[in-house]
């Protein structure tokens, strides 16, 4: 009795907690519910370069994080999927046709040298970007906010010219990302940090040559990647004789070991000769998101109400019992979802709407037990108890089966199945707990507080009459 | 009441051996037809399909419905005759190609627009899969199928005796062959696709019939136990009765809600439902009338040879 009650109180704690989570943390939806473009960038080995390590991967994925940012999209998201692909989702998107032309494409690094007599113009074009990227970085953090939104949408715009503008400023000199080798963050004195470069024989030369013209001039030597410009170090004067020469060279500056790291990162993915290209892209309009969001709700609260009504129907008092843990089940999965993090796509929705059909299962092995008991004369409440204890072996093992399938499904699975995997694998864990819990703790405390109940098993089964 | 299983055994054999022929002929058919036993979504291999549904707030947008010849002459101009086009719902167009790139899929969707009218962005659907990206996701899901049979091998051989997993797996075998048979049957008659949510649902299908199975089996070994004087049959026949009402109901319960989302869900997850529906009404038919019936006659086998062994 005294841990029917404790029991319960937890029960109720965890329903509270259930419900302020949901109301805190709003579930996360995925595109095919709010509408947006989801691509999946293949990349590809070259003849020359067989094989993609993690590390080439990680800088193609910088590679395309900074195109997508200049795409102007709020709220994007890019990470890398498996040994060569990378997934961008673009959150609104309904004519994905700019985003795609371009995320395709090697990405192009290049060193250009600046023209003469455009040094005011550079210096002040160059601060007025670097405040605008600035500010861009800050808004970026509040996107959700409309006014942010027209801000960031303006800024991207100047950006764009602004890094015309740049660009009309230095002169290609055929020194490339093909030439790169190699470039690292390094640590000098103190906190300190440089980007050390290293070029092929022939970039070795045309970086010697091109240092030369710039060294003592106060012209920068521009980086580009894909055609803005990431960095813009000038060359100093003692290297006027023969440019920096050996192929080796140190980009200096304040950079902390991240700001090193973030150049080097850029670097190496320009200086990768992969291709990518757009292998699969699917896009959502946003009305058809919403149309299917729609659809999903009154699938899930009629495929509840069927089994609600079912099993009041044909267990009676347990049946109520078991609706009541069912319900508590529905709000501790979906808290779940939103605690874990959980992004809800389509076949996830259908995921969790099986788990309720699923999750009642081990409320009906326990029944279906307790009523043999009382067929074969127990008490009431030795019956609902070793109706419990004799069907947990059944509950566990059919359950594990379904985990099985689940577990192999999220490691193997691509996105959209993995969050169904992931959706009826927290479902099934999260019903063993309510049907064991709740539906046991609530049937104990009922028997035990009603004792005019024990007169009457035929709540608990209609064929039987006390 | 009571009804015997092990009884009628050959009636039983006959239903499933029969839904399998069956099944495996719509397989052979549909090879032999479409290369494929089973009609491949762009998933497998490869394609795009673009939905797009007439902007009917415009005016005099909508004023009649789509035709797919009107359609299909556009595909045409644009070298892509081989292409197929459906309408729905009068207004809504689907359109399957070739795997299209961004320059010959803009070109499509101007086209569309110029010459059938206003098509509205925000609710269109497209999806694109290159053919290298189709094959992984077969091969993956493929492996995922065999993955979780052989982990469900292993589970249950190691919670039962050997045999009981064997007809365990043999059962399930049955329920993926007639949830993949008839949705064969409906590729050949109604054009329906499987796609990856299709290899989803027979994973699920998987996972869901075999607890069937385990309720029956661990009852059988409980009746072992307790009543070991009585026959085979008598005990298998008991545990399958004692079962019944929960095989039933479980499967009645998570049905009710796969029917909800077959009717409200949907164009995506209707056809996941469905096979779904199917795998679970097979799922509790060879758990209640083919896993125990096998396990019957193979114990009843093994009792017999142990007997002559021992005169």
């Amino acid at each position: 009795m005294q841990r029917q009650q404790w029991l319960l109180a937890l029960i109720i704690g965890l329903v509270i907690a259930a419900i302020v989570i949901l109301i805190q943390l709003p579930l996360q939806l995925g595109l095919d519910l709010r509408g947006g473009a989801q691509l999946t960038i293949q990349v590809k080995p070259t003849a020359e370069v067989t094989t993609i390590r993690p590390e080439d991967l990680t800088a193609v994925k910088t590679v395309i994080e900074n195109r997508v940012n200049a795409l102007g999209v709020s709220e994007p998201l890019v990470q890398t999927v498996g040994g060569d692909k990378v997934l961008v989702q673009l959150p609104g998107v309904t004519d994905p046709e700019q985003a795609e032309r371009v995320l395709g494409g090697t990405a192009q690094l290049e060193f250009r040298q600046q023209k003469q007599g455009t040094e005011g113009q550079f210096t002040a074009e160059y601060t007025i970007q670097r405040q605008m990227q600035l500010e861009l970085e800050q808004l970026r953090k509040n996107q959700s906010d409309p006014n942010n939104q027209k801000r960031i949408a303006e800024l991207q715009e100047s950006l764009k010219k602004s890094n015309d503008a740049i660009l009309n400023l230095f002169d290609p000199i055929g020194l490339t990302g093909k030439n790169l080798k190699n470039a690292v963050p390094s640590p000098t004195q103190g906190t300190n940090w440089d980007v050390a470069l290293r070029f092929d024989a022939d970039g070795g030369n045309k970086f010697a040559e091109l240092t030369k013209n710039l060294a003592g001039t106060g012209r920068s030597l521009g980086i580009f990647l894909d055609n803005s410009l990431i960095s813009a170090p000038v060359v100093g004067p003692e290297f006027a004789a023969t440019g920096i020469t050996g192929g080796s060279a140190v980009i200096t500056g304040n950079f902390t070991a991240e700001t090193a790291n973030d150049l080097a990162v850029q670097l190496r993915g320009g200086s990768l000769p992969f291709p990518v290209e757009v292998a699969e892209n699917r896009t959502v309009g946003a009305t058809l998101g919403q149309d299917s969001i729609r659809r999903s709700i009154y699938a899930g609260v009629s495929g509840l109400a069927l089994v609600l009504v079912f099993m009041a129907i044909y267990y009676r008092l347990p049946g109520l019992i078991a609706d009541i843990s069912l319900i508590i089940y529905a709000l501790l999965c979906l808290a779940c979802f939103a605690l874990v993090g959980v992004t809800m796509t389509l076949p996830g929705i259908a995921g969790f709407i099986l788990s309720i059909g699923m999750a009642v299962d081990a409320n009906v092995l326990i029944f279906e037990r307790t009523r043999e008991e009382i067929k074969a004369g127990k008490s009431l409440y030795r019956s609902v108890e070793s109706g419990f204890y004799r069907a947990f072996s059944s509950i566990l093992d059919g359950n594990v089966t379904t985990l099985i399938a689940c577990a192999v499904l999220f490691w193997l699975g691509s996105g959209l199945v993995k969050g169904f995997a992931l959706t009826l694998g927290i479902g099934v864990l999260v019903s063993m707990f309510t049907a064991i819990t709740c539906s046991r703790t609530f049937l104990l405390l009922t028997v035990l507080n009603l004792p005019g109940l024990r007169q009457k098993p035929e709540l608990f089964s209609p064929t039987l009459k006390g | 009441m009571k009804f015997s299983v092990t009884k009628q055994r050959t009636f039983w054999w006959t239903i499933s051996g029969l839904a399998i022929f069956v099944s495996l002929v719509a397989m052979i058919i549909s090879y032999s037809t479409i290369k494929a036993p089973l009609r491949p979504n762009l998933d497998f291999v490869g394609g795009t399909r673009l939905q797009l549904e007439l902007a009917c707030a415009e005016q005099n947008n909508c004023s009649k419905p789509l035709t797919t010849d009107e359609v299909q002459n556009i595909l045409s101009e644009q070298g892509l005759g081989n292409s197929s086009v459906q309408i729905i719902d009068n207004y809504t167009l689907s359109i399957r190609t070739q795997t299209l790139d961004v320059e010959q899929r803009t070109k499509l969707q101007t086209a569309l627009n110029e010459k059938i009218g206003q098509f509205d962005p925000e609710t269109i659907q497209i999806d694109t899969v290159g053919p290298t990206v189709g094959r992984e996701l077969f091969r993956s899901g493929l492996l995922a199928l065999v993955l979780s049979f052989f982990g469900i091998i292993v589970y249950l051989s190691f919670r039962f005796q050997f045999d009981y997993a064997f007809f365990a797996i043999v059962a399930l075998f049955h329920d993926v062959v007639i949830t993949a048979g008839v949705f064969a049957i409906l590729g050949l008659v109604a054009n329906v696709e499987v796609d990856s949510l299709f290899l989803v649902s027979l994973l699920t299908i998987i996972g869901f019939s075999v607890n069937d199975t385990v309720v029956i089996y661990d009852r059988v070994r409980e009746n072992f136990a307790l009543t070991p004087d009585l026959s085979v049959s008598e005990v298998i026949d008991n545990a399958v009765n004692q079962t019944l009402g929960r095989s039933i109901n479980t499967t009645l319960t998570a049905l009710l809600p796969l029917f909800a989302i077959f009717l409200f869900g949907g164009t995506t997850l209707k056809f996941f439902a469905l096979a779904l529906i199917i795998g679970f009404a097979a799922g509790a038919y060879s758990s209640i009338f083919i896993a125990s019936t096998l396990l019957a006659w193979w114990r009843e086998r093994q009792q017999k040879t142990e007997i002559i062994k021992e005169m």
